[in-house]
């Protein structure tokens, strides 16, 4: 099954069939940890990282290398909310849903963003452009409700103001794909 | 060994005091989500521009919390005569304000540090200069006087808008490591768990047991291999304590932890941090990486022949792994389900070996008590909370963020004059410690003093110190029901009371909240809160329904009222 | 723990006294000694879970009841297994456990040998006091052996713990969490596609509906069932089975639960390797090849033995190649053309081959003819290859 010059031991020669070089990140981290099954959350961070997502691929690849069961990959990879199993979309907003920001009206934004974008709370939009996903707290409590837009923090925001906000990104972005494609 | 550290410690003091002026900016999420980024660049730019190099007469430091994150971005600014001013609010425009009334008149620098022709700069200089003339920022100021920050005791965040956390030398010039260093040379690990015993600390993540009993536990254990855990899992919603902590005083969390290595007796150190708060886990990853360089971590600490070494291990957004067991299964690699205790993990824990597990905040007032000595700690507090607490003051308050009070100061006190009271029309109806694990103390009761037991006695727990003022707009069977939900979410679901019980639970809630339910539905919501509580099997469970019981049994009128609801509007019969 | 002595200690159950090994459950404890304390997660063979909470008992000194199956015994220990208190406690959590579990009782299969019906019988829970929330309604019946109903799991987790401590497959594990947590096959595809060795020994210790032989399914209640104790003939461990019969037909095998031999468990042969026993391509009557029976008048026509192998022709009929005769006439052939043998050749010209699928009673006769009859140690039997 191994290509005749994938030698055991022998460096980064573990390189994926599909010869996608994401996966050497993945086991360089099984490496890190010495390839000991303990290792399996910091292995499925990477690999989280590195991929936006786990994929079945994924999973059983981790689970061959680290020689962990599959059902325990799965089992470990499924109980933790930070792992994902589909794509996200091109452009992630998450509410922090904590308690400062509750009781500063989160829901209101869960709702309208939701609503605005016909995509339900943890999953994308149909042209997977938009990801809607709550966080339990950020730590940003000073300044509720925040909400995380592409990696950006933007708190003390409005169901009025965070609408405008994405709505103009992604109205940005649909404008660069549309360059992109005339152009 | 230690006379190099002391010797870096002295330069970074000395090389501060002779910089004229020191401007410190914080770059906290908090501040940072209300642009403190761009008030940094200004700064920064602002400096170039006027030509001054960094080192020798201004110096921009990105420091962490002050505490009082309703009024950031915050800015501090000290000067080398001693004058020191903090302003808040500060964005683009007055940060150019800032350079114009604290840079130094006249440069001595002979180095220019931008092209005179740099347009941008150029532009920069003339707002500086056109700064020079407006008034707004002495409206900023922020007065140390302030009761928000005079009836603070901040010794967990004393080097709050000081340090630079991502500097050693700049810990070492504020006694960093001279706790670790006195305990390395002059205490047993009997003594040193005998001074954390005596000076009543009690474990800061909420179940409040004492750090020197804990410690005792394992060091007591005739184990070759033990291990300590620092909890960085702050899970609460609502919490961010331990983030300002691990953000900008990592040093002090290391210290902690190593001094609670070598009290029992374990070279390994894990540093288990929720992966929602990447900052942290940078700065502790740098802090680590510079203690190891310069000798204090890694094979012979300080010179001497303890060893530890410390390694970090995220979490994956479970808050079921704040608890103890789950945690170690976490760091084993597997899904963060509890195990029963006995055996507690001071006896066996992580692959079986005697393990201690401490709150952030724990370790951090560690190094102090080291310092400063027990009875000093014990000095502070009631009888049986000793010291102090950090608290993250949030909620419809006027002045919300980062707080660190002495055990036993009122309810009250915290409300009104360190939070400023509740803004604009509305009522202060309760405040919600302990996140999902406690309760709410209603109006009535806002002379209670602060301490582990006073709140217990009331429903409620201290909890890892989230601290959320409600006033009269909210619900409390909604805002019940928003904590149950989070329950739901985060069960493990290994056993059925918290699994099954939580879900039941927050559909009687649903039921009752969307006018459907009965009267005998309050007691069968209170009859399953006893249930889940008292026959789950870990803390999370266990806890799960204080916010439904705390409710109930002071805002029992409020449920009434839902059921009310249905029979006002004409609904069925009996 | 290492260098302690593992002494005796003595405590007080129910008012009992009991003398226990330190180190032991407060549940085997009891168990040990006729004291019977409600458990649908425990299994004697298998690590503790804690997980159902059935087994609470108070202890004298401790506010709240604890579960037993954590609690070691310590010297000097009162507990009491039964009390007002813990009666409704446990009555409380089977109805929490009944409003995540559809009450098809009626017409269930397991019905009988359920452990939750057991509790819910004896607790006095007809329906829940709560709402009924089914978590989950994955139901996979993608193998010939068993079929996985998990409306029906309790979550207990011993077909986990089975799967991983005692067979050793790691085929499933909880996955997700919470009240949409499940037992999985990875990616809850089939179990085929799993590290599954369909031992079925998950089966076996489920304690409701949720795992369930495909062989049992409709075909009887399990208060109509037989239950005939053996022994499996497949190896030499010699395994405890009991199979269930109804009108003469075997509807599934189960370990009859010996733990000196084999405790609960079996391997896939034991378990499902029985289907021999009414399959329809089994002799029912004594053969002879068609050429020896012309040879000896049997019958009339001649019959010339292929050069192929009757394997090369697709689904060879018996009727092709044998005939059938009398047990009196196949006797006769039998003893007359070995005794033959052993007299020009020799007892050891002749060796017998036996199969897993006879009884164990038919096997020693067979190496008993062979050996003290023919005199010959030329036996062997299938399992050996």
């Amino acid at each position: 099954m191994s290509e005749p010059d994938n030698k055991p031991g022998e460096g980064s020669n573990h390189s994926h069939p599909s010869g996608d070089e994401r996966y050497n990140t993945v086991e360089r981290t099984m490496k890190r940890f010495k390839y000991e099954k303990d290792a399996l959350l910091e292995v499925l961070h990477t690999a989280q990282e590195t991929f936006g997502y786990l994929s079945e691929d994924l999973l059983i690849y981790i689970s061959n290398h680290l020689n962990v069961p599959m059902s325990q990959v799965y089992g470990v990879a499924t109980f933790y909310h930070l792992f994902t199993f589909e794509p996200l979309g091109k452009h992630n907003c998450i509410i922090c849903t904590g308690t400062a920001c509750y009781v500063k009206g989160a829901m209101d934004l869960e709702n309208s963003l939701s609503h605005q974008y016909d995509v339900e709370v943890g999953s994308t939009t149909a042209d997977g452009l938009f990801s809607l996903a709550t966080a339990r707290c950020l730590g940003s409590c000073g300044i509720a409700p925040v909400v995380v837009m592409d990696g950006k923090v933007y708190g003390k925001v409005t169901p009025k103001s965070i609408t405008a906000t994405v709505k103009r990104i992604l109205e940005e972005s649909l404008q660069e794909l549309m360059e992109v494609e005339t152009g | 060994m230690e006379e190099k550290l002391k010797a870096l410690g002295e330069k970074e003091l000395a090389r501060q005091a002779e910089v004229e002026c020191r401007i410190f900016c914080c770059t906290s999420t908090a501040c940072l989500a209300s642009g403190s980024g761009e008030t940094l660049q200004i700064l920064e730019q602002g400096v170039q521009a006027q030509n001054y190099s960094k080192d020798d007469f201004t110096e921009i430091v990105q420091i962490g919390c002050m505490g009082l994150c309703s009024q950031g971005p915050l800015v501090r600014v000290e000067t080398k005569d001693q004058s020191d001013f903090v302003y808040g609010q500060i964005d683009s425009e007055l940060a150019l304000q800032i350079l114009a009334k604290h840079l130094p008149t006249n440069s001595h620098s002979t180095t220019l540090v931008s092209k005179p022709d740099d347009a941008d700069l150029e532009q920069l200089r003339s707002n500086i200069k056109a700064a020079r003339k407006k008034r707004g920022l002495v409206h900023r100021i922020i007065s140390p006087d302030l009761p928000f920050f005079s009836n603070q005791i901040r010794i967990v965040l004393r080097e709050t808008g000081q340090l630079n956390p991502e500097s050693l030398p700049d810990y070492l010039a504020h006694n960093g490591y001279k706790a670790l260093y006195k305990v390395l040379q002059t205490m047993e690990p009997e003594q040193v768990c005998d001074e954390i015993l005596q000076s009543g600390l009690r474990g800061r993540g909420g179940a409040g047991f004492p750090t020197g009993q804990k410690w005792n536990f394992a060091r007591e254990a005739k184990v070759d291999t033990k291990y300590v855990i620092a909890n960085c899992d702050e899970g609460d919603p609502g919490a961010y304590m331990d983030r300002t902590i691990m953000e900008f005083n990592p040093h002090c969390v290391l210290e902690g932890l190593m001094i609670a290595g070598y009290a029992t007796g374990a070279s390994s150190g894990y540093l288990y941090i929720r992966a929602e708060y990447p900052i942290a886990i940078d700065r502790i990853k740098k802090a680590i990486r510079d203690a190891r360089r310069k000798g204090i971590i890694g094979k012979s600490v300080m010179g001497t022949d303890f060893i530890f070494n410390p390694d970090i291990r995220i979490g994956a957004g479970a808050f079921v792994c704040g608890e103890e067991t789950a945690l170690i299964r976490s760091i084993e690699g597997m899904r963060g389900m509890p195990r029963m205790r006995p055996p507690y993990p001071s006896t066996s824990g992580l692959w079986g070996k005697p393990t201690v597990i401490n709150n952030v905040e724990t370790l951090a007032n560690v190094p102090s008590i080291i310092q400063n000595g027990a009875r000093w700690y014990a000095s502070i507090g009631t009888e049986e909370s000793k010291g102090t607490k950090v608290f993250a003051l949030t909620g419809q308050l006027t002045n919300t963020g980062l707080i660190e009070v002495p055990m036993g100061i009122t309810l009250r006190e915290i409300v009104y004059e360190i939070g400023g009271g509740v803004p604009g029309k509305a009522e202060f109806k309760a405040a919600q410690t302990g996140g999902p694990s406690g309760g709410c103390i209603p109006a009535s009761h806002l002379d209670t003093p602060v301490d582990y037991e006073s709140l217990q006695e009331l429903g409620s727990i201290m909890g890892s110190g989230g601290l959320v003022i409600i006033d009269d707009t909210t619900s409390m069977p909604e805002f019940a029901r928003f904590f149950m939900d989070f329950c739901v979410d985060e069960s493990c679901g290994k056993c059925v009371p918290c699994r099954v019980g939580t879900v039941q639970i927050r559909a009687l809630l649903d039921k009752l909240i969307a006018g459907h339910g009965e009267i005998e539905d309050i007691d069968r919501l209170e009859r399953i809160c006893h249930l889940v509580k008292n026959t789950s099997l870990c803390g999370l469970g266990q806890s799960a329904p204080n916010p439904v019981l705390s409710t109930l049994r002071f805002f029992r009128e409020e449920y009434e009222d839902l059921v009310a609801t249905e029979i006002a509007s004409g609904g069925p019969d009996g | 723990m290492g260098d302690m002595e593992v002494g005796m200690i003595t405590l007080t159950i129910d008012g009992k006294t009991v003398r226990v090994p330190s180190g032991t459950s407060l549940l085997d404890a009891a168990l040990s000694h006729e004291i019977d304390i409600p458990r649908l997660c425990f299994h004697p063979e298998l690590s503790v879970s804690g997980g159902c909470r059935m087994c609470v008992v108070e202890v004298e000194g401790k506010e709240q009841p604890t579960v037993s199956c954590g609690l070691e015994c310590q010297e000097g220990m009162v507990t009491n297994t039964n009390s007002e208190q813990l009666t409704k406690m446990r009555k409380d959590i089977i109805d929490l456990f009944v409003s995540d579990h559809p009450l098809d009782c009626v017409t269930c299969d397991k019905a009988g040998s359920c452990l939750l019906q057991k509790y819910a019988y004896e607790y006095g829970v007809k329906e829940t006091s709560f709402t009924e929330i089914i978590s989950r309604s994955l139901l996979q019946d993608d193998n010939p052996f068993f079929i996985r109903d998990h409306k029906y799991c309790i979550l207990c987790g011993r077909c986990v713990r089975v799967c991983d401590e005692i067979v050793g497959a790691h085929a499933i594990d909880f996955a997700k969490r919470g009240f949409e947590a499940n037992i999985a096959t990875p990616f809850d595809g089939p179990m085929i596609d799993s590290s599954c060795v369909f031992c079925g020994n998950c089966v076996q210790v489920c304690p409701t509906a949720a795992l369930m032989p495909v062989s049992r399914i409709n075909r009887g209640r399990e208060w109509e069932l037989e239950r005939i104790s053996t022994v499996c003939g497949y190896c030499g461990v010699g395994c405890q089975i009991e199979y269930a019969v109804k009108d003469d037909e075997i509807l599934y095998a189960r370990s009859a639960g010996d733990p000196s031999v084999n405790g609960d468990f079996l391997c896939t042969k034991g378990r499902y390797g029985w289907d021999f026993v009414r399959n329809d391509d089994r002799l029912t009557q004594p053969l002879i090849r068609r050429d020896l029976a012309h040879e000896l008048g049997i019958t009339d026509e001649p019959w010339e033995a292929p050069t192929t192998s009757p394997l090369a022709v697709r689904r060879p009929k018996v009727d092709d190649y044998f005939v059938p005769v009398s047990w009196e006439t196949a006797i006769d052939i039998v003893c007359t053309r070995f005794a033959e043998v052993v007299e020009n050749h020799g007892p050891d010209a002749i060796m017998g081959l036996a199969s897993a699928r006879c009884t164990n009673e038919e096997n020693y006769l067979f190496q008993k003819f062979f050996r003290a009859g023919i005199g010959t140690n030329n036996v062997d039997h299938c399992a050996r290859l």
